[in-house]
């Protein structure tokens, strides 16, 4: 009990500091947070408009690539955000009540509350300035995030683990999440995948989450490929990966 | 040989730590167990022996690769530390930082830090502004701010200018009916003022000696 009301205290503490330092105190600083993805769904709806279709599938574009871009980025950010927990805050461990899972936990809290408030923002504005449609099955929508988020952790903390051992994982990582982008739904629907393709991409577990979130956000979206369990499966995977590993390979922490 | 009427600062059962190095592993530790009791204890012991890895064992930052150690003591992190400080963020919010990990009074262990450390206008400036001897008075500052039962020391005690070591110095003996040092030092001088007993390290063994002189002497032995 007192051991949980350290922890709890510790990533408290954290969570404060990380918000202090997590733009380099930039001028800037929170500003962009909202700032990138907002560029980002700008971007590829003047894109989309020039080209005059896409996998939008008629609907309000800008509206669709921010439920895919929003969904996207809080994994992706939060995945690499928590990798590098243990790395950056290596001088801390000096402070014995410091564990390196409180590290990644603080950021994992940091940056989850940080995209809810985007995600959040973005969102009201389309609806109400914008004119967008308002979303249909909030729950849901909270839950697909909700599994993006976890396995998030799983994966930054697996990573961070790996990089005791080899800490050109993350080079490896950027690569990856690199055409990730593509190959996520981020600007298309999984429906209109051609059938060859689609038996491929429904294998990467991040279209289950951003296509889950887009199913909770529209009515009567078609959501035959999606799988939401397939996606806790990662979740669990990843979690007890990082989590477990973390254990075993303790002993590096410092 | 541990005097068995005192208290207890800290145990080590059976406690093993290696290093994995390029060229194989480095035993630091073999088994070793040893019950410390609560007095000013030196530890001792060649260049490399472990005597660092000992206190960070001590005060656990480290985790043994088998075996436990078990603190009956609040044992602060080898005093003069300051990795830790972030560069972008200032004195007072450095400080805040530890007192809430620490659970402190935020407010009071704010006080103490700026009166103890005299950094004046500093304090609130980024870490970054700070010159080493105004980092090395912050640290030491923060390090005393807190009531340690035990205090670490690993080699450095003196900091600052000559007038901020007399008033380390001074804040140190204050502490001392209440607190207890555990400090490696190559400096016998040093050693014999603050200490009492001794602790060699040799061998991945650990052996405690009541009296310290006995410690000296064992450890100009392994020197010769």
């Amino acid at each position: 009990m007192l051991r949980l009301a350290t922890h709890l205290r510790v990533i408290f503490a954290l969570v404060l500091r990380e918000a202090r330092v997590r733009h380099g105190r930039a001028r800037i600083g929170y500003t962009w947070a909202i700032i990138e993805p907002v560029l980002m769904i700008s971007i590829l709806t003047f894109l989309f408009k020039q080209v005059g279709t896409g996998g939008a599938n008629g609907r309000d574009f800008a509206l669709f690539f921010a439920t895919g871009v929003l969904s996207f980025q809080l994994y992706r950010n939060t995945s690499s955000y928590v990798s590098m927990s243990f790395d950056q805050n290596r001088p801390l461990f000096n402070y014995p009540m410091v564990k390196p899972l409180d590290t990644a936990l603080a950021r994992f809290v940091l940056d989850g509350s940080t995209h809810a408030a985007v995600i959040t923002l973005v969102l009201c504005f389309q609806v109400f300035a914008l004119g967008a449609p308002s979303p249909n099955n909030i729950p849901l929508m909270f839950l697909a995030l909700l599994l993006l988020l976890l396995m998030a952790f799983g994966a930054g903390t697996s990573l961070a683990v790996v990089r005791r051992f080899m800490p050109s994982i993350s080079n490896v990582y950027m690569v990856i999440m690199g055409p990730a982008f593509f190959v996520s739904c981020v600007f298309f629907s999984i429906s209109t995948v051609p059938t060859l393709y689609r038996d491929i991409l429904v294998w990467n577990p991040l279209v289950h989450g951003v296509e889950g979130f887009r199913t909770g956000y529209y009515h009567g979206y078609q959501d035959a490929d999606v799988n939401l369990f397939y996606l806790f499966t990662w979740v669990v995977g990843l979690n007890f990966f990082g989590l477990v590993g973390e254990w075993l390979t303790r002993f590096r922490s410092v | 040989m541990a005097d068995t009427f005192s208290e207890r600062m800290i145990d080590l059962n059976n406690v093993s730590k290696t290093y994995q190095l390029r060229t194989g592993r480095k035993v630091i530790l073999n088994g070793a167990t040893i019950s410390l009791p609560w007095r000013n204890t030196a530890v001792l012991g060649r260049n490399g022996a472990g005597k660092s890895t000992l206190l960070r064992l001590i005060a656990g930052i480290e985790e043994p690769n088998s075996g436990t150690t078990t603190r009956h003591k609040t044992i602060s992190w080898p005093i003069g530390f300051r990795g830790s400080f972030h560069r972008e963020l200032s004195g007072i919010e450095n400080v805040r930082f530890v007192a809430r990990i620490y659970g402190q009074n935020t407010e009071e262990l704010i006080d103490k830090v700026e009166s103890f450390a005299e950094l004046g206008q500093f304090f609130y400036e980024p870490f970054k502004t700070y010159s080493s001897g105004m980092g090395a008075r912050l640290a030491f500052g923060l390090s005393m701010a807190i009531s340690f039962e035990v205090f670490l020391i690993d080699e450095v005690m003196a900091v600052g200018d000559e007038k901020f070591q007399r008033k380390s110095k001074s804040a140190f003996q204050e502490r001392l009916p209440t607190s207890k040092v555990i400090m490696v030092s190559h400096s016998m001088p040093t050693l014999r003022e603050y200490c009492q007993s001794g602790l060699v390290v040799h061998d991945g063994q650990l052996t405690y000696y009541e009296d310290l002189e006995e410690a000296i002497a064992r450890y100009r032995k392994l020197n010769a």
